[in-house]
């Protein structure tokens, strides 16, 4: 800034000129609890990211693992030399941009381009898996077994090879391994009064605990049985004989249903019958769908033209919004900031009172006033107003509850910008010979507007994706009879958020490509309403 | 002189405006950390709200995790550990607030439980993604729970859940104001005008039937099936079949017609939502509600007197037959201890003492025969609520049920407030097609 004092001569340096280039002995070294603290922290860091690469490495993500030797490799080598001192300063906020700005958005574009959703949320391999798992059904007309779960005697219960010891509903003894059933002769074997095997010569019997860390090899284990199926354990105890209905062949990519004859293709990121009729498996996998959502978005009718609507009503929204507030506060700024009204202090308190409330309470409070029937607005006013259920109505309702969350915030902006003009350009405009109205068009409104003109945009900027007072007030409604995805209300925040989660089908994707047409749309308005607030700066 | 003072004004406004707007831009100044909320001019989120409503961290020391909400937690959390010591492991129950979101998410990462308590409707869904594992019941053991129990624990021929609790909604009546219940519509509806007239002022409404502005499928569904209509029709193995609706069919329009008839009397209105429903009948201001047995808790801390008895029958058509919806057990597909959790529902959950527990806790009929007719036995509201649902069938659990509550509940708000009855619903039916043919 042109005004600044000219910076005083500055000061000799004390101590040695060349300490920084470190001869021994002449460096002020730092304090030793100071150093102790510093490798303490590192180390810390150091073991942090170890356990996380330890999480990342069970998850098996390996780029986590990159990532996180990377950052904890920066952090070593910016903190424990005694180089690169502005980075010292520089990285954590360049880590924590990186980690909460840059990674989302990232995150975001790459949703965008794949079909991720409620039935779309794993790989296929895993899809394809579990419909398998799933069609397991037990053969009908076949027994239900007790169950020990045991290894051969001396073999380790953690890695050992499992047999089932079994106890069919007449009392006959078997064990059974993935080989097959054998006879297990009565001889020394001791049951529970349910048939439950508890020892058996040559076997030890595993406890609960040491069963269900097998859990997965028991999952996998099947005592084959004639006739395909094969004996299965149900918990800890029990045993039933089932058989896989629906098989995949990998060479030709396909899903048979034994029991129907049923084929399978993958169409759509589902299991879908080749012949076309009949439903597909449930269960789908995510795959990249390249720009789908992109152009679902600009073609499909009813978006479009919902999404057209939507934006409209979005921006009138926030324009009226930050435009009412702003009026509103200001006018009680300027009132209040006359000095001869009394108990300023007072008012201003009651004023601010609205802004101390959490918006979610008062959004709640102000629906059910909203009420027709039963609602403080209409019986205050004695009309019958459907204001929930009337597009307009609700428009209204929207605004009127805005302007009174908002502008509590704006008159504590605009007072706080009255007083810091200073009393002698009123003064000088005063004895200029200004009348009141005049000063305040040409003097302090200038004034004023160029102090909270970023914060206008800004308020714009939050009132654009004002989510909250919407999803507490009208839920987006009253909906429109054709597509009841579009609510007249809606913002588009709120419409991204009912595609994604609250939705007819969840889909993460599509409300992505949501989101990044409303990231740019605030971009543009933001940045084209900074530059006017530079011209306001440069006029004055 | 001007430019001095234009400077001055800059920089002291531009540091109020810092403090006050929390610093919204990117430099970061000591000046922003004391004020963070003024960033948002109008309703932030609450991290109070936030916080509460988190989801479980999954306790790493145990052997067995089970999940539920908060109001079955505690009666759980007493026979888990029981079950527990019987077996010589550790078991904990946790809340996760939004248990159904919740699961999904935290067993996409490895992190969910190994039990999950919830509806069976949000089965399809879950099965949709892979994270719930079929279950495995002994016959004899299934020939002990309720046959239409059992029947909504199964999805596409198989069985993913143990169910432990039944729930559908019968008409409850404050006795003090209507001693005998109606057993029509017609009859309610006389005998509820009757008494509104008759309470100078007190009494507001006739029937209370959550609406809202936009609408309750839930609720509406019993008004198509006194005429026979429905959702779905069903397959030859008795599941759901999302090609077949029913809801534009001749005998759901009937239904729909008697929804018209009743918003056009006031008898319905879409002023009466999740908001206020309960709040009404608890201050006496209705004779009559449409609800389940989760109502009673309350009506019982207000001190009203009430009987509950089946659904009215409609003019010219049969009983309403409300959705049957079973709370039960599932298996994470995910277990990190699967043998125990199968363990667990299978031969744990089924027992007479856990079910009458869990109803103790609930208020909500057992699944369980006998721990049922234990509880009727003792509670005439609970056989009352039980015989509302007896002929009901279980919501359907497909995952196309997702596009069926928005279309059709706002049809029926709409309905309810004027809109012609045949035309809305045919409008409902063709989105709902559209958004399975979407899925």
């Amino acid at each position: 800034m042109s005004t600044r004092t000219p910076t005083a001569p500055r000061p000799a340096p004390v101590g040695p000129r060349d300490g920084r280039r470190g001869r021994p002995g002449s460096v002020t070294r730092p304090p030793l609890w100071a150093t102790v603290v510093k490798w303490v922290a590192l180390a810390l860091v150091v073991l942090l990211g170890a356990y996380l690469v330890q999480r990342t490495i069970s998850a098996g993500y390996a780029f986590g693992v990159v990532l996180v030797a990377f950052v904890v490799l920066a952090v070593l080598a910016v903190y424990s030399t005694r180089r690169a001192v502005a980075m010292k300063y520089l990285l954590p906020g360049l880590l924590l941009l990186l980690a909460l700005q840059i990674w989302p958005i990232v995150y975001t574009v790459a949703t965008a381009f794949t079909n991720y959703g409620d039935g779309h949320s794993i790989s296929k391999q895993e899809a394809t898996d579990s419909i398998v798992a799933s069609s397991v059904q037990e053969v009908a007309g076949t027994p239900r077994y007790r169950m020990s779960v045991a290894v051969q005697q001396g073999a380790d219960p953690v890695t050992g090879g499992l047999s089932l010891l079994l106890t069919g509903p007449d009392g006959a003894t078997f064990v059974g391994t993935p080989k097959g059933l054998a006879d297990l002769p009565a001889d020394g074997v001791t049951k529970t009064s349910t048939g439950k095997i508890t020892a058996a010569p040559g076997f030890t019997v595993l406890n609960a605990r040491q069963v269900n860390a097998r859990s997965k090899d028991l999952s996998a284990l099947g005592v084959p049985t004639a006739g395909g199926g094969g004996i299965k354990p149900v918990g800890l105890s029990e045993a039933f004989v089932g058989k896989t209905t629906v098989v995949y062949d990998a060479a030709a990519d396909t899903l048979t249903d034994t029991v129907t004859g049923t084929v399978y293709v993958p169409k759509n990121a589902f299991w879908t019958p080749r012949t076309g009729d009949g439903a597909a498996y449930a269960t789908g996998w995510k795959e990249n769908v390249g720009l789908k959502n992109f152009s679902t978005l600009l073609t499909n009718d009813t978006i479009r033209s919902g999404f057209l609507k939507i934006f409209v009503w979005n921006v009138v929204f926030a324009v009226v919004s930050v435009g009412s507030t702003f009026l509103l506060g200001m006018l009680l700024a300027l009132l209040f900031d006359d000095v001869r009204l009394r108990g300023r202090r007072f008012y201003r308190s009651i004023i601010i009172l609205p802004y101390a409330i959490p918006g979610f309470v008062t959004a709640l409070l102000w629906r059910s006033m909203y009420n027709q029937d039963f609602g403080l607005v209409n019986s205050l006013t004695h009309l019958d107003v459907d204001w929930l259920g009337n597009p307009w109505a609700a428009k209204a309702a929207i605004l009127v509850t805005n302007l009174w969350l908002g502008f509590p915030y704006m008159f504590l902006v605009c007072t706080g910008a009255l007083q810091s003009i200073p009393g002698d350009v009123r003064e000088a405009a005063k004895i200029d010979g200004a009348s009141p109205a005049r000063t305040l068009r040409s003097i302090i409104m200038p004034l004023l507007l160029v102090a909270v003109g970023p914060l206008l945009i800004a308020s714009f900027a939050f009132n654009f994706n004002n989510f909250g007072l919407i999803f507490l007030l009208t839920k987006g409604g009253p909906f429109e009879s054709t597509d009841t995805s579009i609510g007249s209300s809606d913002l588009l925040i709120t419409y991204a958020f009912r595609l994604a989660f609250s939705g007819v089908n969840p889909n993460y994707g599509l409300a992505s490509t949501v989101s990044i047409f409303i990231f740019v749309i605030v971009a543009i308005m933001s940045y084209s309403g900074f530059r006017r607030t530079k011209n306001l700066e440069e006029v004055n | 002189m001007h430019r001095r003072a234009y400077a001055a004004m800059v920089a002291g406004s531009g540091a109020v405006a810092l403090i006050v707007s929390g610093c919204g831009g990117s430099t970061p100044t000591t000046a922003s950390t004391g004020a963070a909320p003024a960033t948002t001019s109008a309703t932030a989120p609450a991290p109070a709200a936030a916080a509460t409503s988190a989801a479980p961290v999954r306790d790493a020391n145990v052997d067995l995790v089970i999940w539920s909400d908060a109001d079955r937690a505690p009666a759980l959390t007493k026979f888990a550990t029981a079950f527990g010591q019987e077996n010589g492991i550790k078991v904990a129950v946790q809340i996760a607030p939004d248990t159904r979101q919740q699961f999904k998410d935290a067993t996409k990462v490895g992190q969910g439980p190994d039990v999950l308590v919830g509806a069976h409707d949000w089965l399809g869904e879950l099965v949709q993604n892979a994270t719930v594992a079929p279950i495995n019941l002994a016959p004899d053991v299934v020939a002990k729970l309720q046959p239409n129990a059992v029947a909504a624990t199964k999805f596409n021929g198989q069985t993913y859940g143990v169910p432990y609790a039944i729930e559908n909604i019968a008409l409850m009546r404050n006795t003090a104001l209507a001693p005998t219940a109606p057993t029509s519509m017609d009859q309610l509806i006389t005998e509820g005008t009757k008494i509104k007239a008759a309470s100078g002022g007190k009494v507001t409404n006739v029937l209370i039937q959550q609406v809202g502005k936009t609408g309750n499928a839930y609720y509406t569904y019993p008004y198509f099936t006194a005429y026979g209509g429905g959702i779905f029709g069903t397959k030859a193995n008795g599941d759901y079949d999302p090609t077949k609706l029913l809801v534009d069919s001749a005998a759901s329009l009937k239904g729909a017609a008697e929804l018209a008839k009743l918003g056009k009397a006031k008898i319905l209105t879409t002023n009466i939502g999740d908001d206020n429903a309960e709040a009404l009948f608890d201050a006496g201001k209705a004779p009559f509600f449409i609800t389940g047995p989760w109502a009673q808790t309350n009506a019982k801390k207000a001190g009203i007197k009430y009987a509950v008895s089946n659904l009215p029958t409609l003019p010219g058509g049969g009983q309403m037959q409300p959705f049957l919806g079973v709370q039960m057990f599932y298996v994470s597909a995910k277990a990190k201890n699967a043998a125990l959790a199968q363990e667990f529902v299978t031969n744990y959950v089924t027992r007479d003492d856990v079910q009458t527990a869990l109803f103790k806790a609930t208020g909500r009929p057992p699944a369980l025969k006998s721990a049922y007719d234990a509880a009727a036995a003792a509670d005439p509201m609970v056989k009352a609520f039980f015989e509302a649902g007896k002929a009901a069938k279980p919501m359907p659990n497909i995952p196309a049920m997702n596009s069926v509550w928005g279309p059709l509940g706002q049809a029926s708000a709409d309905i309810v407030s004027g809109q012609d009855p045949a035309t809305r619903l045919k409008a409902a039916s063709a989105e709902i097609a559209a958004n399975i043919a979407k899925g």
